[in-house]
């Protein structure tokens, strides 16, 4: 920390929102410094304040808000002084923003080179000539291939990842002193993600920006912040250089949270999640806001709200000394080691074989072609998609299998046909031994009981109109499982089996968190007794505490009722975390699959190593990382989808051995009896897959 | 794009095609004789024959269809009955009176609804903007003939500003020709105007809610060109489907406009054919307003295609 003034500081803001009649305080006192060339992580879980922060900061906050104290400086200017048109002229020429969804942030209708040069038009002046010649040298140095196709590109013809390069090339136009990133790289694929954080790296050096950078991700503020400031319900809980708050944390927060987090290296054990709800920011608790959620309460958290204090590493709990080496408690329910692995031998209850979808493309009249061949001469002739391609798995009784891959690749569209959400275009799907694909009638209607689905966001899946007890008990009658007063007592039970109190069953969604809402999912999933569950990005939509205590609560069900899950994500930690076998997929294929510990060992498939690569987890600090050098996949590869031959990972891949893997497909290489790798390179080459060491932990 | 033109036309012509031969099968599936029911119970059977044989009716039906539609194709619309005069020139000069209360109406409704939806839905919960949406409400809820005859009676019969009926050409000057369409017009604008402007306000809102504008003023562009650039394209293209639905709305009200301001126009016409079972004309009175809605949506579409890239270029990544 030198003396020269700091790019931003914020002091003692305060913020609130016009809420039925009074003021809901969206930020408290919040205080936190960016030095020059620095980047400093707001993270938080979603409500904590994070984005209001960011807005507040670029003057975009909306009319109603009002800003009782604090100051915002940039530069030693302080901010809330100046006069709209004077914000304005600084937004996007002295202070840029990035946002967090690159699929929306981009006009549809303006080609993506015309919006990039826009705030050289306003700020600098340029001519539009001249602005779409440094818009193209922008899209350049983010990293661009061919930046002069791009520039005349819409929005809708590039990919997320690229979206995101020229959204941040946009942002870095006019050369900003400070750069507020607000969730970056979140709805991107994990593998995008790692080259967008490299990008970030890169300019940050390059042009000692600094940077705001807003996340939820730990993993990510590990990997890229040099400072970190922990909000939770608009307070400032702990704040210091990253490797002191990430590694030696003082509030129980920031332990919880760190509990929280599934780790590749750590698959036996169950997640310390936080228990409560997240504070009604119209009437706080007394205290510290903490105190309803922390494991350590004592009498004086309720009574006298605690002060952030310490230089460097700052905290606000009044028992942080005599805490500081007592790490959040682990849950009672310990390893689940104990839980004899499925047996092997058993008759699986789920097999796929040779399952496919294939999508047809475009309306009739897109797909007429003119034939010359003689016979009629108009062909119906549609651009067929394979979403899923050919996969044969199967699922022991009371197994989860972990499907990861990136989006699009097919896992959803898998996991919807074995619930029969999707019909197949080819292949078979067996529970229990029946052709599910052919029962119909009341045969199909039983075989639906065995096998349910949990989807990936509980706002939309459940209807908002019934109330938790109806969705609940809906199954129920609709399989005939249970009628009048006992429908009750089951629904009642099915609250308890996921930990929601039965007094829950006369509320509506909208009166219940997002944790509570995917429990609600899971309840009504397991009304009919199912066997087997599809779990489609079940946690995805969750914040990291909320997502631990459902992933512990879907791991105790499988333990106690010994169902079995295909368990779909995107997040290969999460899946690292809570399966027991894993298969891997990319573009409508599976390339590899065997037992957890053995898919996330070598030998690997280069995609999964890729995968495993990329993701940024905390105990992977930049420093320890430095010399192991990351694989990065190429994300702007376009991939046409009539596949000519050879293997689908060949355009990213970054060990393809030549024109074999551009010729035939490749074998199944078999690297332990229930571990197989679908890969050109043979074994002993893919064992030696230096490159990747599992995290470990600090 | 010229291949999209091409899909689309190829669409028109099919849906063209369809309606005439449902049109066409009026004649085959009205209960009883045609011809009868031409004219009337009390005709002769002479009389019944002689139309039979004008309208061919004892060829097989296919064979009437083709030579009916043939007809068209090359621009002979067949014969009014009643008139007996040849039908092309007769509903050509209804029709281009029409087409000049419709043309004014369409682009009045595109104008002042644009307008007053984009000044509406910027000014969210403003007065103006709540005057704006109560004023709508109220010209949507009420039917055009009550308009059309209260401004007769205002502007006509209590103030004697415009003529309550007729029609006069061009030829008798610019005032005259004007005065003869304000009320017609009007009465049609009125509606339609608070139907698009409603719209247009809450396709505002929600864009101006989107993460791109939030982006745009990030970048520091002042608001009015954050409307006007970012905005008002994105927010125009439900707009735009809307007015080609509201070609079809204004046909209809034309109809009633013209019956009631004795508008010498197609909407006339076609209620005269009816009244007096001119079968030939009220076919071809029919395939006509047919083509002009199938070719409005065909324009609207190209519109939306030139407001919307993802139609223009397909979906296909830049590389």
């Amino acid at each position: 920390m030198s003396t020269e003034v700091p790019v931003l500081k914020v002091e003692s803001l305060t913020l609130e929102y016009p809420a039925g009649g009074g003021w809901l305080r969206a930020l408290d006192n919040v205080s936190f410094e960016i030095g020059k060339g620095r980047a400093l992580g707001l993270v938080g879980e979603s409500g904590s304040g994070k984005s209001t922060t960011a807005l507040a900061v670029l003057g975009l906050l909306a009319s109603e808000a009002r800003i009782p104290g604090g100051r915002i400086l940039f530069g030693g200017r302080s901010l809330l002084d100046l006069a709209a048109e004077e914000r304005r002229l600084l937004r996007g020429e002295r202070i840029s923003m990035v946002f967090q969804d690159p699929f929306t942030s981009l006009n549809p209708a303006i080609q993506v080179g015309r919006q990039i040069a826009e705030p050289l038009v306003l700020h600098r002046a340029l001519s539009d000539g001249d602005a779409a010649i440094e818009a193209r040298r922008l899209l350049e140095e983010v990293g661009i291939p061919r930046p002069e196709d791009v520039a005349r590109a819409y929005p809708h013809q590039l990919s997320g990842g690229m979206k995101q390069r020229a959204l941040i090339a946009t942002a870095l136009a006019c050369s900003p002193e400070l750069l507020v990133l607000d969730e970056p790289t979140t709805a991107l694929d994990v593998t995008i993600e790692a080259q967008i954080l490299d990008l970030l790296e890169r300019l940050r050096r390059d042009r000692g920006l600094s940077m705001l950078y807003i996340t939820h991700n730990l993993g990510v503020v590990a990997r890229i912040c040099d400072d970190v400031c922990v909000l939770y319900a608009g307070r400032v809980v702990e704040s210091g250089p990253t490797s002191d708050v990430l590694y030696a944390p003082k509030h129980p927060y920031t332990k919880g949270l760190l509990a929280s987090l599934p780790r590749v290296a750590e698959r036996q054990l169950r997640l310390a999640p936080i228990p409560g709800r997240f504070p009604d920011l119209a009437s706080p608790p007394s205290g510290c806001i903490f105190h309803p959620r922390c494991h350590f309460v004592v009498e004086r958290c309720k009574g006298e709200p605690p002060v952030l204090s310490g230089i460097g590493h700052a905290v606000s709990c009044w028992r942080a000394e005599e805490l500081a080496d007592t790490p959040w408690p682990a849950p009672e329910a310990q390893a689940r080691g104990a839980r004899s692995a499925a047996h092997p031998d058993a008759a699986p209850l789920v097999e796929m074989k040779d399952l496919a979808k294939q999508y047809e493309m475009g309306g009739v009249f897109d797909n007429l072609r003119f034939d010359r061949s003689g016979g009629f001469p108009l062909r119906f002739d549609p651009p067929r998609v394979r979403a899923v391609d050919g996969v044969t798995l199967d699922i022991a009784p009371g197994e989860v299998l972990g499907l990861v891959g990136e989006s699009g690749c097919g896992k959803s569209t898998l996991g919807r046909m074995l619930v029969r959400l999707i019909e197949p275009s080819d292949g078979e799907v067996r529970i229990l031994g029946e052709d599910f694909g052919r029962l119909s009638g009341k045969a199909l209607h039983e075989h639906r009981r065995i096998a349910q689905i949990i989807f990936q966001n509980p706002d939309s899946s459940l209807n908002p109109r019934k109330t938790v007890g109806e969705i609940v008990a809906r199954p129920l009658t609709l399989f005939g499982l249970a009628r009048g007063n006992e429908l009750d007592a089951k629904v009642a039970a099915l609250l308890d089996l996921v930990r929601l109190p039965s007094s829950y069953a006369s509320r509506y969604p909208h009166q219940l968190s997002g944790g509570e809402k995917q429990r609600v999912g899971i309840a009504r999933a397991l009304a009919t007794e199912p066997r087997f569950i599809v779990c489609d990005e079940a946690v995805s939509a969750l914040d990291v505490s909320v997502q631990a205590y459902v992933l512990n609560v879907l791991a105790e069900l499988r333990d106690r009722l010994n169902v079995a899950y295909l368990f779909i994500s995107h997040d290969l930690s999460v899946i690292a975390h809570i399966a027991d076998r894993v298969a891997v997929m990319y573009r409508g294929a599976i390339v590899e699959e065997g037992p957890a510990a053995e898919v996330l060992k070598p030998p690997f498939h280069p995609y999964t190593e890729a995968l495993l690569s990329a993701i940024p987890e905390v105990g992977r600090s930049p420093g320890s990382s430095a010399g192991r050098g990351r694989i990065r996949l190429r994300g702007d590869v376009v991939e046409k989808d009539g596949l000519i031959g050879g293997c689908r990972f060949q355009h990213r891949c970054p060990r393809k051995i030549g024109k074999l893997c551009e010729t035939e497909a490749p074998p199944w290489r078999i690297a332990s009896p229930a571990h197989r790798i679908a890969c050109h390179i043979p074994l002993e080459d893919l064992r030696r897959a230096d490159a990747v060491r599992l995290p470990q932990e600090a | 794009m010229i291949a999209y033109t091409i899909r689309r036309l190829l669409t028109v012509i099919a849906i063209l095609a369809v309606m005439s031969v449902a049109i066409f099968s009026i004649t085959q599936v009205l209960p009883g004789d045609v011809a009868q029911m031409i004219v009337g119970q009390f005709a002769t059977d002479d009389q019944v024959k002689a139309v039979r044989g004008r309208l061919h009716l004892d060829d097989p039906a296919h064979v009437q269809y083709l030579r009916w539609a043939g007809g068209f194709l090359q621009g002979d619309f067949g014969k009014s009955m009643m008139m007996d005069r040849p039908l092309g020139p007769l509903i050509g000069e209804a029709m281009a009176r029409s087409a000049v209360l419709a043309g004014i109406s369409i682009v009045l409704v595109a104008v002042i609804g644009i307008w007053l939806g984009v000044y509406a839905g910027v000014r969210r919960g403003t007065r103006a903007d709540r005057f704006i949406s109560v004023g709508s409400y109220f010209f949507i809820s009420v039917p055009e003939f009550f308009w059309a005859i209260l401004a007769v009676m205002l502007f006509t019969g209590y103030l004697g500003w415009f003529p309550s009926t007729g029609y006069a050409s061009l030829d008798e000057g610019f005032w005259t020709w004007a005065r003869h369409i304000v009320l017609p017009v009007a009465t049609l604008v009125s509606g339609l105007v608070a139907h698009v402007s409603r719209l247009t306000r809450s396709s505002m809102i929600e864009t101006m809610q989107a993460q791109y504008i939030t982006a745009a003023r990030a970048k520091g562009l002042p608001e009015n060109i954050v409307i006007r650039r970012h905005a008002l394209r994105n927010a125009l293209v439900p707009t735009i489907t809307v007015l080609a639905i509201d070609v079809g709305l204004l046909m209809g009200g034309i109809v009633v406009v013209e019956t009631v301001f004795a508008y010498p126009g197609l909407g006339r016409l076609l209620i005269f054919a009816i009244e007096q079972k001119d079968l030939p004309m009220i076919q071809a009175g029919i395939l006509v307003v047919t083509a002009v809605y199938a070719l409005a949506n065909l324009a609207a579409d190209l519109l939306y295609a030139f407001f919307n890239p993802r139609i223009r270029y397909g979906s296909s990544a830049a590389h």
